[in-house]
């Protein structure tokens, strides 16, 4: 399953072109002409959004217009993209079960998926990394700079905040 | 020169085996500051100064700046090892330092870097030595219009500096602006661009952008490429430290011109984050090899660098003779002073010589501890990277994410982060710049607040940016950078996408 250069050019380019037009959107909101205390506070961000509408049309002109140079060019093919994704995946997955459980939790679970699967280790040193990396960033966030981390229900239950 | 003597008053104060203890401390303290994104030099500052209380006002700003320094420098230390900025102002140090990491060239990448930035902080400690006086003098003229024409300054050294297409960097530009705008516009109070959403009210933080496109956008792409990160090769071989240090000085024209860039940034609200940008779209167009930057290329490192610690030595200016603090940091150290009874100011160098003096001198000596220290810590690195990017990557996703959310205790922002990182990817992908996304991101607010409390003043009239020599001179010299590149573009027949070998250079890795 191969994406090409072009396609994802232009849905990049439309994808920006979106986003402009959200932020002319919101400019209007807020108003966006000229009064005698200089300009309303949409006025600039619409002409940003002008502008970035601006510039995705003119790329999308510009891929079309070159599309015979970079017919054959491949943004990113099956292969990789599936390494990206499993990648990726995990890592959105960690987020949500921080955003639950908090960080600690979240990130014992995210190193002991990575160090099993991904970097191969067997499960005991797989724990074990979890462990340390737990261990570590409890005494620099906690102790050390006393930032607290995001914790959730499980280590509140302990009394830990 | 009065100044002179007092300096060396000011040595005598700061080099007592207790104080040189204390820099260590700083210093090191700093470097795992700096190291991590998800804390900050200001994080580490507010951390010491509970412990300063019970110390003497010299030994406790001794202390500060000591862990000010390490920060920056541990900052630029995994710029160059993981593209992750570890502070704002080492942005630009990821552009040609970590091609030149990923070539196996990791201790000369540092060793530049520290070379070079020992050296803007020694300028802008001269500056600063030297000139106090003067420049709290030249401080006081800077208003609105004038903090308008530094920031449209440094915007105008940056358009144009990207190879590849013009459309693609107005909309990466245009994107950071719109990003900085979400959130409270300080001039009339209303929320822009939050859609009643309430997490958006605080805007967006610039270092979530800063995490996701730079630290995670990376990693993605480091893991599509399957890339197996070549590390240092041999150990930390001292030959070619000094090898390095024995290069820095060729290029001499650039480290001048960015220490001079970053002493301007420092002195007026640029910042060393801002004076970075500038120094290396300068360095990109002014300098023989410019076309090779984003690859690797040394002077790509040397530029930022200097301008980055030039300016951080010389905000501390504005902050000990005005009272104006440049950056978070030193709005905290500000409170520290006033808490120790001290109160910033021109009276300052007058009551308390010995205290301003003594701070002065141990800037020089910290310095020179924090390059040595920083040196002797690549070695640490160095082993980390050695391992898999298997087991390194899922580390530096967790730092990552860590970072994102210490930045306001939001999980909303880890969300932020990742989105910026999916866009980090496909961006760097398909040759839109990024740099000036994230210039855009730093200076945008600040410049259109400027911009519009100087319409505020003059009544919406625009002649306020050309009422005194200071910001006509800026203004002209923005306009005449900023015409620069559309007049050689169209000389070139470039502008419309027809590639020469400049751009052909660029398509690999643009910035």
């Amino acid at each position: 399953m191969d994406i090409s250069r072009n396609s994802m050019e232009i849905a990049t380019a439309l994808a920006t072109a979106a986003v402009g037009a959200v932020v002319c959107y919101g400019a209007s909101l807020n108003g966006i002409s000229w009064g005698d205390g200089g300009p309303q506070p949409g006025y600039f961000p619409f002409y940003i959004g002008c502008l970035i509408i601006f510039g995705s049309a003119a790329t999308i002109i510009q891929t079309v217009v070159q599309r015979a140079s970079t017919a054959g060019v491949t943004f990113v093919d099956g292969e990789r993209l599936r390494t990206v994704v499993m990648f990726f995946l995990p890592i959105v997955a960690f987020v949500a079960i921080s955003a639950w459980l908090g960080l600690y939790i979240g990130m014992a679970i995210y190193t002991f998926y990575a160090m099993r699967f991904a970097a191969g280790f067997r499960t005991p040193a797989a724990l074990l990394t979890a462990a340390i990396v737990v261990a570590v960033n409890f005494i620099i966030f906690e102790k050390l700079f006393v930032v607290p981390l995001l914790k959730g229900p499980v280590l509140e239950y302990f009394g830990i905040y | 020169m009065g100044n002179f003597s007092l300096l060396m008053d000011g040595f005598a104060v700061a080099l007592t085996t207790h104080h040189i203890m204390i820099m260590v401390m700083g210093v090191l303290l700093g470097l795992v500051v700096g190291v991590l994104p998800g804390l900050g030099a200001p994080n580490g500052v507010s951390l010491l100064l509970p412990l300063t209380f019970t110390m003497d006002p010299i030994s406790a700003i001794i202390l500060l700046t000591s862990m000010y320094w390490g920060a920056l420098f541990g900052g630029s230390t995994t710029s160059i090892l993981f593209n992750i900025p570890g502070e704002p102002s080492s942005v630009a140090t990821t552009f040609d330092g970590y091609p030149m990491a990923k070539q196996g060239q990791a201790v000369r990448a540092l060793t530049l870097a520290f070379g070079s930035a020992g050296f803007g902080a020694l300028v802008g400690v001269l500056v600063i030595t030297l000139l106090s006086s003067w420049v709290a003098q030249f401080a006081l003229r800077f208003g609105s219009p004038e903090y308008f024409g530094v920031y449209f300054l440094a915007f105008a050294s940056f358009i144009g500096m990207s190879g590849g297409s013009p459309f693609k960097t107005l909309v990466s530009m245009m994107l950071g602006f719109a990003v900085a705008t979400v959130g409270i516009d300080t001039i009339s109070g209303e929320g822009r661009l939050t859609f009643d959403y309430d997490a958006l009210i605080g805007g967006i933080s610039f270092l979530i952008a800063v995490i996701g496109l730079f630290g995670l956008g990376e990693l993605l792409l480091t893991m599509e490429e399957g890339l197996k990160f070549e590390g240092v090769k041999a150990k930390l071989d001292l030959k070619v430290i000094l090898r390095t240090i024995a290069e820095v000085p060729r290029y001499w024209v650039t480290i001048v011109r960015s220490a001079l860039i970053g002493c301007w940034m420092g002195i007026t609200p640029g910042g060393p984050t801002a004076a970075s940008f500038m120094s290396y779209a300068l360095g990109r167009r002014f300098s023989r090899r410019g076309k090779y930057f984003g690859k690797g290329e040394p002077e790509g490192i040397v530029a930022p660098e200097t301008a980055d610690h030039s300016a951080g030595s010389c905000a501390l200016l504005p902050m000990l003779a005005l009272g104006i603090p440049g950056s978070a940091t030193a709005a905290v150290m500000m409170g520290g002073l006033m808490i120790w009874g001290l109160s910033p100011g021109p009276m300052l160098f007058t009551t308390r010589p010995d205290f301003v003096w003594g701070l002065i001198a141990s800037m020089y000596m910290g310095n020179l501890i924090a390059v040595v220290l920083v040196l002797a810590t690549v070695p640490m690195f160095a082993y980390i990277l050695r391992a898999p990017f298997t087991v390194v990557g899922p580390i530096i996703t967790i730092v990552c994410v860590i970072g994102a959310y210490t930045v306001a205790n939001h999980v909303f922002d880890i969300w932020l982060a990742l989105g910026f990182g999916l866009i980090g990817y496909v961006f760097k992908k398909l040759d839109y710049p990024l740099a000036p996304f994230v210039l855009a991101m730093v200076l945008g607010d600040k410049a259109e607040d400027a911009f519009r409390q100087a319409m505020l003043s003059s009544g919406g009239s625009g002649s306020i940016f050309f009422a005194n020599p200071l910001v006509s001179t800026m203004m002209a010299l923005g306009i005449l950078l900023l015409c620069l590149p559309l007049i050689s573009a169209a000389w070139n027949g470039s502008l419309f996408g027809k590639k020469d070998d400049i751009d052909q250079a660029h398509e690999g890795r643009s910035v």
